[in-house]
């Protein structure tokens, strides 16, 4: 079961996610509102998983993967997305992201995205 | 996992109104300064924030009009500034009809839908396009 830090700066959907993944046994180990703070907080709790919001204030979601890949090259970042972001979701891929998840959040999907992503790891 | 819906409802028009209240103070500055990209962004987040609580909770005419606030806001985003008064006139009645939307959801919990003329104003962004209109102009002065 993975250490989770989830980044949005909506409580909204932080909560849904939490509600969604604590029954499947992960725990979440920090939330962050915004670019920065999820880079301070990867560096402070070294989580086994992110979910990252694209649109953030103060810093984004990709210049945050961004920022977390430089210095750890292995972090495990899925990307939460939303209709009309398939660019940006291609450019976090491409920096290093490992995979996303779309809005509104199928919980199926949210759990399976994560499931799948903590397997290859392992 | 079953939604709590009535927890969520709450918790999204909480988190609505601290973001429509943003959008206002920041539409106000746009005012001011119709460049301010600062403000500029504070709005496309709020649009796109909005856009996807709504989803979430099955208020689809809430999520398509703030998706169309937020695309105009992409729009904006690119351009570095508002084209013109019209324009900000435009944003200022989106920001009203999306927190009467709102509204709605606080009285009833459900969404009433959108003003298609409005979401339809929202959606033509070649009609504040400066490009665009310059080529119009000159189509004019020609035929």
């Amino acid at each position: 079961m993975a250490r989770v830090l989830i980044a949005d700066d909506a409580s909204f959907m932080r909560q849904m996610i939490r509600e969604i993944i604590e029954p499947e046994g992960h725990s979440v180990v920090g939330e962050a509102t915004n670019g920065i703070e999820a880079v301070e907080q990867y560096e402070e709790l070294q989580p086994d998983l992110v979910t990252m919001d694209i649109v953030m204030p103060k810093r984004s979601g990709i210049d945050a993967v961004k920022g977390i890949l430089a210095k750890h090259p292995d972090a495990c970042i899925v990307m939460c997305s939303a209709l009309g972001q398939e660019t940006l979701v291609m450019e976090a891929l491409q920096a290093g992201a490992r995979d996303f998840i779309v809005k509104p959040f199928k919980p199926d999907n949210v759990v399976a995205t994560i499931q799948k992503i903590l397997e290859k790891e392992s | 996992m079953a939604l709590d819906v009535a927890k969520y409802r709450k918790l999204f028009l909480e988190e609505a109104a601290e973001q429509l209240g943003e959008f206002s103070r920041a539409l106000l500055e746009l005012e001011k300064d119709t460049g301010a990209t600062e403000s500029i962004d504070v709005i496309f987040r709020m649009a796109h924030s909005i856009k996807s609580m709504a989803a979430s909770l099955g208020y689809d005419s809430v999520s398509e009009f703030a998706h169309s606030l937020e695309d105009r806001m992409e729009v904006i985003r690119s351009a570095g500034r508002i084209a013109s008064g019209e324009e900000l006139n435009l944003l200022f009645r989106g920001l009203e009809r999306l927190e009467s939307m709102i509204e709605v959801v606080r009285e009833t919990g459900e969404p009433p839908p959108p003003e298609p003329e409005l979401l339809s104003e929202l959606s033509d962004a070649r009609a504040f396009d400066p490009s665009t209109q310059i080529v119009e102009a000159k189509k004019k002065l020609q035929s």
